[in-house]
C-alpha cells in the first residue's frame, strides 16, 4: 500500500508496444485505444484532425527512438511516392507519451472508457490519478524483403530499456526523475490469414517474449465469419503449442486467487488470442464503426470483437500483473544474466587490486537487502532520495572514477571521443581525476559502480557503430540522389537549349511568339529547380 | 434465291472454325500468386464454382515452419454446354511466408520461363506435334488488403512476372476495407504500378477492331476498376431477394460475391473467362512467348534489365539461392570432414612414427645390452681361462 501511494505521487507509468506487419491496423488500434486520433496513418499525414478525447493528453509527441534502414533514413513519415515505393522502408520504432486521466470526476464518455475507469477504481482506491502511458510503435515490419534487420532492431531496443533500468538501479547516486521506459506489454498483431502462424510470427514472438509480455491478437478480424474466426483461433493456439511460442498466458493459482479472478482468467484464457477490429470512423452516436456497403459494424460490439475485453485487460484487470511480471520475472532474469557476465568482466579488470572486503559497508547491505526482498523495494528506492547511500557517496564517487581510469577503458573512451564528440559528453567527467580506488571496498560495491558505467559504455559503442553505419548509408543515398538530380538538371538544360533553339528559329518568323514562349518557359524551369531544392531539404531533415 | 447462288460460301468460315474449336475444346492456364492466407484457393473454387482444390490445413500442420516456395499444378476439365475447357491452375504455396523473402519470386519466374522454354524446344523438334503446353496465360497477383500500398516484395515480384506473362493484380479479401479505404488503396496501387512501369494486362481498347460501343464500354469499365477487389466464398446464402448466391455471412451483413456494389468479382470473371479469355491466350502466344523466344534465340548479354529473361532457365536446381546456400553448407561440411579425417590420419601417422622411433630405441637398447652381456661373457671366459 505504501508503495502504491508512492507510485501514485509520481503517476503510474505504463508502457505498451505494438508490433506487427504493416497494414494490420496498429495505428487504428492505437487511436481506438485512446479514443483520439493521435496517430496519423501512413501516407495520410495531413488528414483532418478530429476531436481529441479530453482525458488524453499528449505529454511527449511522437519521436523516433530507434531506426534502421538501408538508406539510413527513418521512413515511417515519408510521403507517398509511387516511384520510390520499391525501396525497402527498413524499420522505425517510435514512442509517444500520453497522459490519461483515470479519475471519475467526469462521466465516462462511453463503453470502453467506462470499463477502464471502473476497473481502475477497483484496482486502486485513488481516483484522481494520471497514467503516464507510453506507446511504442513499430513501422515497416514485414515490408522489407529481408526482415531479419527488423527483428534485431526491435530486440535491441527492448534490451536497451532493460539496460537503462539496470544502470540506474545499480548507480550510487540515483536520478530521482528517472523514467522507466521498459515495455510492459507487447501486442503482436497476427495478420488475418486463416492459416495459423507464419515463420515470422513465431520468430518475432519468441524474440519479444524475452523482454516483455506478449499478447498475440488477431487484427482485422472482420475478414472472418464467426465460424472461421473460431477455427483460426484454434489453429493459432495449436501452433503456439506446437512451436512452443512463449506468449503471455492467463494462468490461475488456485491457492491464492479468489474465485472471481480464477473464473475471469479462465474465461480470458479461453478467449485468447483476442480478435479485434478497429475503425477511425464514427457514426452519429459517436461510436466507432466500419461502414460497409453491406452493413455497419460497431467495433466495440462484444459479440463480434474482443476490443473491449482487450482494453479491460490492458488497463484494468491485468494492469498490475503485466507490470509485475516484467519487473519480477523478465527483468530479474535479464539482470541476473547481465550482472553475472558484467561482474566476471569486472573481476578480470580488478585483478591485482585489493582483495580486502568490507562486508559492513552500507551500500553492500543496501544491495543485499535489495536482493533478498525483491525488486519492488528497489523501484521504491528509485523514487526516494538516496538516503542510505549518502555516507559513502563522496568517496565512492572517487572510486568510480578510479575504476574507470583503467587503461583499457581509457583507450576505449578515447577512441569514442575521437569518433563522436557529442556522446562522450555524458561520460567526460569520469576519467578526469585519477585517484586510485581506496583499498577497502566490496566487490558488490564495485558492481554497483561499474555496472552503470559498463552498460553505458556498451550502449554508447553500439550506438556509435549504428550511427556510423546509418551515416554511411545516408551518405550513399545522398550521393545517389545528388547524381539523380544532376542527371535531371542536365536533361533540363538540354531541353532548355533545345527550346531556345526553337525560339531562335521561331523568332525569325515572328517576334511575338518568341516572347510568349519565353514567358511560358521561365516558370517551368523555376518550378523544377524548386522541386529539387525541397527534395534535398527533405533528405537533410530526414537525416537529422 | 439469286443472292444464295452468288455466295461462294466463304462467309461460312467462322462457322467451320466454331465447329472445330467446340470439338477440340480449349486450354487455359491460370496462375495464382500471393502470400498465404489471402484466399487464393477459395477464389479458384469460387471462380469455377466447384471445389477444384481443397483447403487442407491438415497437410500444412506437418510442415516445418520455414517454407520454400513450391509450385502446385492442378488440372481439371470444365464442361459447359458441351464445350470443354481444360483448366490448369498453378498455385504457389509458401510465397512470402518467411522472414527473409528475398528472391522468393525466383521459383515463380523460373516456372514461367521453363514453360516457354519447354514449348520452344518442342517446337524445334522435327516432329512437332506439341503435346505439353503449360504456358501461363494469366497470373493473378493477390495483394494483401493493408490499406497502405504495395510492398517492395509485391513490386519486385510483379515487375518480374509482368515481363513474362499477363499480370492481373487483385486486392484479396477486400471485405476488410471500407469503400473509402478501398478507393484510396486502389488509387495508390495504380500510381505505383504506373510509376514502377509494371505492365499489367488490359483488355484491348482498339476502336478499329471492335466497333461495338458496348464492348468498348465494358472494356473501359474493366480497366477503370483495376486492380480488382475480390471476395471469395464457397458457401451460398439466401440474399433476401429469393435467390441463393455465394456470399460471406457476417454478423453485420451479407457480402455477396457477385454483387458489383460489394466487389469486382464479376468484372474479374468477365475478364478471365467470359470476354477476354482469348485475348489472354493470344497475348501470351504473340507477346510473351515471342518475346521470350526472341531473347533466347538472339542470345543473352544484350539487355541489362534484370527483369527480362535473358538467360536460359537452368536445368539444374543450383541457381536457386536457397539451394546454393545449402550446397555451400554441404561443401563446407564435406571439406571440414575431409580435413578432420586428414588430421586424424596425420596424427595416426605421427603416432606410428613415434612408435617406430620408440621401438628402434628399445631395440638399440636391447642390442646394447646384448653387446655388453656378450662382452661380459667374453671377459668372464677370458678370466676363466
Amino acid at each position: 500500500m505504501y508503495r502504491r501511494k508512492k507510485e501514485h505521487k509520481r503517476g503510474i507509468n505504463y508502457s505498451l508496444m505494438l508490433v506487427g506487419d504493416s497494414g494490420t491496423g496498429k495505428t487504428t488500434f492505437a487511436n481506438n485505444l485512446l479514443e483520439s486520433p493521435i496517430f496519423p496513418h501512413r501516407f495520410a499525414m495531413d488528414a483532418p484532425q478530429l476531436a481529441f478525447n479530453p482525458r488524453v493528453q499528449i505529454a511527449k509527441p511522437t519521436m523516433v527512438v530507434s531506426y534502421n534502414s538501408k538508406n539510413g533514413i527513418p521512413s515511417h513519415m515519408a510521403q507517398f511516392d509511387a516511384s520510390r515505393e520499391h525501396f525497402e522502408p527498413g524499420i522505425t520504432i517510435t514512442s509517444t507519451s500520453v497522459e490519461i486521466a483515470t479519475g471519475a470526476e467526469q462521466p465516462p464518455s462511453r463503453s470502453s472508457m467506462s470499463s477502464e475507469a471502473s476497473s481502475s477504481a477497483q484496482s486502486n482506491s485513488h481516483s484522481q490519478d494520471k497514467i503516464s502511458f507510453n506507446l511504442v510503435k513499430t513501422h515497416g515490419l514485414g515490408e522489407n524483403l529481408d526482415n531479419t534487420m527488423c527483428f534485431d532492431e526491435i530486440t535491441a531496443f527492448l534490451e536497451q530499456q532493460f539496460d537503462q533500468v539496470l544502470a540506474e538501479e545499480t548507480r550510487v547516486k540515483r536520478n530521482p526523475r528517472f523514467e522507466d521506459t521498459r515495455v510492459h506489454v507487447t501486442l503482436y498483431f497476427i495478420p488475418p490469414t486463416g492459416h495459423g502462424l507464419r515463420e515470422m510470427d513465431v520468430e518475432m514472438i519468441k524474440r519479444l517474449s524475452r523482454y516483455t509480455n506478449v499478447l498475440p491478437i488477431i487484427s482485422r478480424a472482420d475478414s472472418f465469419t464467426p465460424e472461421e474466426l473460431i477455427k483460426f483461433k484454434r489453429q493459432i493456439m495449436d501452433d503456439v503449442e506446437r512451436f512452443h511460442v512463449p506468449v503471455y498466458k492467463f494462468e490461475v493459482d488456485p491457492e491464492e486467487d479468489d474465485i472471481e479472478t480464477i473464473e475471469e482468467n479462465q474465461a480470458l484464457a479461453m478467449m485468447q488470442p483476442f480478435a479485434i477490429m478497429c475503425s477511425d470512423e464514427k457514426n452519429e452516436n459517436g461510436e466507432y464503426v466500419r461502414l460497409y456497403p453491406w452493413g455497419e459494424m460497431r467495433v466495440d460490439d462484444d459479440s463480434i470483437s474482443d476490443l473491449r475485453v482487450l482494453k479491460n485487460v490492458l488497463f484494468g484487470s491485468h494492469f498490475q500483473e503485466f507490470k509485475d511480471t516484467t519487473q519480477n520475472f523478465l527483468y530479474e532474469n535479464y539482470r541476473a544474466e547481465k550482472l553475472s557476465s558484467v561482474s566476471e568482466w569486472d573481476m578480470d579488470k580488478e585483478k591485482g587490486e585489493s582483495s580486502k572486503r568490507d562486508s559492513a559497508a552500507p551500500s553492500l547491505s543496501n544491495f543485499a537487502s535489495l536482493i533478498t526482498t525483491g525488486q519492488f523495494k528497489s523501484t521504491n528506492s528509485l523514487a526516494m532520495p538516496p538516503q542510505s547511500e549518502t555516507p559513502t557517496t563522496p568517496d565512492s564517487k572517487e572510486i568510480s572514477q578510479g575504476v574507470s581510469d583503467s587503461p583499457a577503458l581509457r583507450q576505449m573512451s578515447q577512441s569514442i571521443r575521437r569518433g563522436n564528440e557529442e556522446i562522450i559528453q555524458n561520460i567526460k567527467n569520469s576519467p578526469r581525476t585519477s585517484t586510485p580506488g581506496s583499498p577497502d571496498k566490496s566487490k558488490l560495491r564495485n558492481i554497483s559502480e561499474t555496472v552503470p558505467y559498463v552498460l553505458k559504455h556498451e550502449r554508447i559503442i553500439a550506438k556509435q557503430q549504428k550511427l556510423e553505419e546509418l551515416e554511411a548509408q545516408s551518405a550513399k543515398e545522398l550521393q545517389k540522389r545528388i547524381q539523380d538530380l544532376e542527371k535531371r538538371a542536365a536533361e533540363l538544360k538540354l531541353r532548355e537549349k533545345l527550346l531556345r533553339q526553337q525560339h531562335l528559329n521561331s523568332s525569325n518568323t515572328s517576334l511575338n511568339s518568341r516572347q510568349s514562349a519565353q514567358q511560358s518557359m521561365a516558370p517551368q524551369s523555376k518550378l523544377k529547380k524548386e522541386e529539387s531544392v525541397t527534395d534535398l531539404a527533405s533528405i537533410v531533415s530526414g537525416k537529422a | 434465291m439469286s443472292s444464295e447462288t452468288t455466295l461462294v460460301g466463304v462467309s461460312n468460315l467462322p462457322n467451320q472454325r466454331y465447329k472445330i474449336v467446340s470439338n477440340s475444346g480449349g486450354t487455359f492456364t491460370l496462375m495464382v500468386c500471393g502470400e498465404s492466407g489471402l484466399g487464393k484457393t477459395t477464389f479458384i473454387n469460387t471462380l469455377f464454382q466447384t471445389t477444384l482444390k481443397h483447403a487442407d490445413p491438415q497437410q500444412r500442420r506437418h510442415q516445418p515452419i520455414k517454407r520454400t516456395v513450391e509450385i502446385d499444378v492442378l488440372r481439371a476439365v470444365l464442361e459447359e454446354k458441351n464445350f470443354s475447357l481444360r483448366v490448369n491452375v498453378i498455385d504457389t504455396p509458401g510465397f512470402g511466408d518467411n522472414v527473409n523473402n528475398n528472391k522468393s519470386w525466383q521459383t515463380i519466374v523460373d516456372f514461367i520461363d521453363e514453360q516457354h522454354d519447354s514449348y520452344m524446344r518442342q517446337e524445334q523438334q522435327p516432329h512437332r506435334d506439341v503435346k505439353f503446353d503449360l504456358r501461363v496465360h494469366a497470373v493473378l497477383y493477390f495483394i494483401r488488403p493493408t490499406g497502405h500500398g504495395l510492398k517492395p516484395l509485391d513490386i519486385e515480384t510483379m515487375k518480374r512476372i509482368s515481363s513474362r506473362a499477363n499480370l492481373i493484380p487483385v486486392i484479396a479479401k477486400s471485405d476488410t476495407l471500407t469503400a473509402k479505404e478501398l478507393q484510396a488503396f486502389k488509387l495508390r496501387i495504380r500510381q505505383v504500378i504506373e510509376a514502377q512501369e509494371i505492365r499489367i494486362f488490359t483488355p484491348p481498347l482498339d476502336e478499329s477492331e471492335t466497333p461495338d460501343p458496348a464492348v468498348m464500354e465494358h472494356a473501359r469499365q474493366l480497366i477503370e476498376s483495376m486492380p480488382f477487389a475480390i471476395i471469395g466464398s464457397e458457401t451460398k446464402f439466401d440474399n433476401g431477394q429469393g435467390s441463393v448466391v455465394p456470399a460471406r455471412k457476417y454478423p453485420w451483413g451479407l457480402v455477396e460475391v457477385e454483387n458489383d456494389a460489394h466487389c469486382d468479382f464479376r468484372k474479374l470473371r468477365s475478364l478471365l473467362l467470359r470476354t477476354n479469355l482469348l485475348d489472354l491466350v493470344l497475348s501470351t502466344e504473340e507477346l510473351h512467348y515471342e518475346a521470350y523466344r526472341r531473347l533466347r534465340l538472339e542470345g543473352s548479354g544484350a539487355s541489362e534489365d534484370p527483369s527480362l529473361p535473358t538467360r536460359a532457365p537452368a536445368r539444374k536446381l543450383s541457381h536457386n539461392p536457397q539451394f546454393k546456400e545449402e550446397e555451400n553448407a554441404l561443401k563446407k561440411y564435406f571439406t571440414d570432414q575431409v580435413k578432420a579425417e586428414e588430421q586424424r590420419f596425420r596424427q595416426w601417422e605421427q603416432n606410428i612414427v613415434n612408435e617406430r622411433i620408440r621401438l628402434n630405441g628399445d631395440l638399440e637398447e636391447v642390442q646394447a645390452k646384448v653387446k655388453t652381456m656378450e662382452e661380459q661373457v667374453r671377459s668372464l671366459q677370458l678370466r676363466k681361462h
